[in-house]
């Protein structure tokens, strides 16, 4: 173990494993850290070696070998800070046009599961106009009860009328856990719920489950674009809220003969919106596939970029009853929409079958697409990171094996063989 | 009229690699640069100065080399500069750095009037999109995120007129000031620094505040003012690559048996995906 000159034990940074997270500078109490080259260093003549950093380190990087005296949070605590009354899991259940987003129904399932092992229940936070139908199936989606916001006020979304009726409701309520999902309304509300309430919110999350011996959510999400997984805890505020990307949960099975409770909230503060919505543009119809909904999707990269190709892609797509999607650099050429892009900064998709044509596999599109159950690449380059993720490659210009693989396929398809004959 | 952008120095995450050998992250040496939807943000307020007054004020809460990523925005056309800097606000989740933001905002509005807060859409490195929904209940301000153009301000009525996306719609709308934006890429590309930008970037005197100038609450910065903690950190398990057919030892033969072997290995997703049913659900 290093010593400093005075001969007292000290702490060492990893700068290897070390991620530059700040978490150890804002935890020493002689100050004794700084972030240099991005990582954490530690002033030796100035370090004192009480090892409080070491237990807030969450990449591990930093080597301390003197046993620490951790602080254990007594159930006592918790009663007196008021965290004990705080019970059940909250869903926020989003509403557009009169229709529930399927992420809501998502997290009500993954709910459910959270809920069996905090052994207690699941409640919809619904908000709306004439939503008493979306309520009646977010029992039978899973919800034991609902509690209904509904004022006419709550026809279109704004985040401050929203934000302010859900902070209330959480007041009242005293949900220990509250899940929303990250669409762009859900990313738009979450903060503003989070901030009022003064808790934590942890964003995107892709997994999520209770600490067997803490009882507490461990929120898991990608960061550095999506390079790294974080796991959080929020440990002593309540509600422990978390916002989930569509697509991340599996849909529940509705069971229409479920019950539950509707419990209609009272509230008359509605605050005032400070905003007025003088337009809403819908994007035209070659816009409004919906990557995230497909089940096949035949996802277009710059190694496949000449449009005068994109018909076979489309056939293909069509052949498996899928959509095209396509990496960033095609939206930037201006070749397809931006609701078609998958990446960090497109959509998630978790198809169950991926089709990557003349993509490459760069980071930031990776993390738009590794829940997919299975993966194809079709490259020229049998070293692009793409293949080497894929479940299945085929190395070879698209432009042969596109047309290829579509033969292949009709041959293969029963149904589509008899059409084919009768057209 | 004062417009204040939040502007946060981030790793390249594009240079950020993982150490193959004990699966970590290595961050050691990666370059660091200016949230890029911030530059964004910053180009946006100046334009905003040139058309109806006002001046430009950017902010950072970091260490003290984010100093860098000011003198960049300076060169683009920013007035002034604040680093927010302290060891007391190291480690700050978003609640608590939206409180030390709100707090420096207060600050510069007590000197003079702010009626815009910009901020990036997201970091590239905590991506979380949280700071500025806080910074915008914090403070009282309208809040419109993703904007993605600013038409128009109406200095008389007060109010602002913005494009911004949502999921498969963009919303035209008129907001009552003071207002915080989150701005998307699409709002458009810095300029590039001219030279007279860059010469007073580089003589500009910032200032620096601690916990102390902005009268923080101790309790509510930094590492202790966070509700959230970071477990953890860990990569990602790596996906395994299958079987790769090679096409240059026959089209026909590569193209067959890979079919061969996903209509007989994947026999359930292949006949979900083909079966009549769901093919009409994604038509
Ligand atoms: C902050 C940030 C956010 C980003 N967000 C996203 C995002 O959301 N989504 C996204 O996709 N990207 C994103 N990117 C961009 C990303 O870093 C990559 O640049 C991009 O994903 C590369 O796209 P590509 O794979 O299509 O192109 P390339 O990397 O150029 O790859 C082309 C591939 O095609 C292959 N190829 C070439 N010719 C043929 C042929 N004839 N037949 C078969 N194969 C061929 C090549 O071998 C190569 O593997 C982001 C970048 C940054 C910095
Ligand atoms: C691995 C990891 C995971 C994390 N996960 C979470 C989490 O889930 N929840 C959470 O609350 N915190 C989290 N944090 C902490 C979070 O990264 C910091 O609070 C950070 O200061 C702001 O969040 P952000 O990077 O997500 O920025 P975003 O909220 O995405 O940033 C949006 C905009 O806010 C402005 N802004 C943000 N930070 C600053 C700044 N320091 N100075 C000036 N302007 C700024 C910029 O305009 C920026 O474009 C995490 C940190 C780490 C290391």
């Amino acid at each position: 173990m290093p010593k400093n000159s005075e001969g007292k034990d000290i702490a060492e940074v990893n700068p290897k494993k070390c991620s530059g997270c700040q978490a150890c500078v804002g935890e020493c109490p002689v100050g004794c850290i700084d972030i240099e080259d991005g990582v954490a260093k530690i002033t030796a003549e100035k370090c004192i070696g009480c090892g409080k950093c070491v237990m807030v380190c969450p990449s591990d990087a930093i080597l301390f070998d003197k046993p620490i005296k951790k602080k254990v949070v007594k159930p006592a605590e918790f009663v007196e800070s008021g965290i004990a009354a705080y019970k059940g899991v909250a869903v926020f259940i989003e509403v557009k046009d009169g229709v529930a987003a399927d992420v809501s129904w998502e997290l009500v399932g993954k709910g459910r599961e959270l809920a069996h092992k905090l052994n207690t229940n699941v409640m919809g936070f619904l908000v709306g106009h004439n939503v008493k139908s979306i309520a009646a199936e977010a029992i039978s989606y899973g919800c034991d009860s609902v509690y209904v916001l509904d004022n006419s006020a709550f026809e279109t979304y704004v985040s401050r009328v929203y934000g302010a009726a859900l902070t209330e409701l959480c007041r009242q309520v005293k949900p220990e856990v509250f899940l929303i999902g990250a669409s762009s309304l859900g990313r738009d509300l979450s903060s503003v719920i989070a901030t009022q309430l003064q808790t934590g919110l942890t964003a995107d999350c892709t997994g999520l489950d209770v600490d067997p011996q803490e009882k507490l959510l461990m929120m898991t999400r990608p960061t550095f674009g999506g390079n790294i997984m974080a796991t959080i805890y929020c440990r002593n505020h309540r509600p422990q809220m978390s916002t989930v990307r569509p697509k991340v949960f599996k849909m529940p099975k509705r069971d229409p003969a479920r019950t539950g409770e509707i419990i209609p909230f009272k509230y008359d503060n509605v605050v005032e919106p400070l905003i007025e919505i003088l337009e809403t543009i819908k994007m035209d119809t070659a816009n409004l596939v919906d990557i995230t909904h497909s089940q096949v999707l035949v996802v277009v990269g710059k190694g496949a970029c000449d449009s005068k190709n994109f018909q076979m892609l489309e056939e293909l797509a069509a052949l498996l009853g899928g959509s095209v999607a396509c990496s960033r650099p095609l939206v930037e050429a201006g070749l397809l929409p931006y609701v078609r892009q998958v990446g960090q900064t497109g959509k998630t998709v978790a198809p169950k079958l991926y089709i990557g044509i003349g993509v490459s596999g760069a980071v930031q599109h990776m993390v738009g697409m590794q829940g997919s159950e299975k993966v194809m690449a079709i490259n020229n380059d049998k070293n692009a990171q793409m293949v080497q993720v894929a479940d299945y490659s085929i190395i070879g210009d698209y432009v042969k094996v596109v047309p290829e693989l579509i033969k292949g396929l009709k041959a293969r398809i029963p149904n589509i063989q008899t059409q084919g004959a009768q057209q | 009229m004062q417009i204040v952008c939040c502007v946060k120095q981030v790793p390249d995450t594009t240079q950020v690699k993982i150490d193959p050998a004990t699966n970590t992250l290595v961050r050691a040496g990666v370059e660091s640069i200016c949230n890029p939807y911030d530059l964004v943000a910053v180009e946006a307020a100046v334009k905003i100065t040139e058309k109806y007054g006002g001046s430009v004020s950017v902010i950072t809460m970091g260490i003290p080399s984010a100093e860098v990523q000011l003198r960049e925005c300076l060169s683009l056309g920013a007035h002034q500069a604040i680093l927010v800097s302290d060891r007391a606000l190291a480690g700050a989740d978003t609640l608590a750095t939206s409180y030390t933001l709100a707090s420096a905002i207060q600050k510069l509005n007590e000197i003079d009037p702010v009626q815009i807060v910009m901020c990036g859409k997201q970091a590239i490195d905590g991506d979380t999109a949280q700071t500025g929904p806080g910074i915008a209940t914090r403070l009282g301000f309208t809040q419109l995120t993703y904007v993605s153009q600013i038409i128009g301000l109406d200095i008389q009525k007060q109010t602002i007129t913005v494009r911004r996306e949502i999921e498969n719609a963009s919303q035209i709308i008129e907001a009552k000031l003071p207002v915080m934006l989150t701005v998307e890429l699409e709002l458009g590309a810095a300029r590039y620094a001219t030279l007279p930008g860059l010469i007073k970037a580089i003589k500009h005197e910032i200032k620096v505040w601690g916990a102390k100038e902005l009268s923080c609450t101790a309790e509510k910065c930094g590492l202790k003012g966070s509700p959230t903690s970071v477990k953890t950190i860990f990569a990602p398990p790596p996906r395994k690559g299958g079987p790769v057919y090679d096409t240059t030892e026959g089209m026909d033969q590569a193209v067959n048996s890979l079919l061969d072997t996903l209509f007989q290995k994947e026999a359930a997703i292949m006949s979900e995906i083909l079966s009549n049913d769901s093919k009409v659900k994604n038509a």
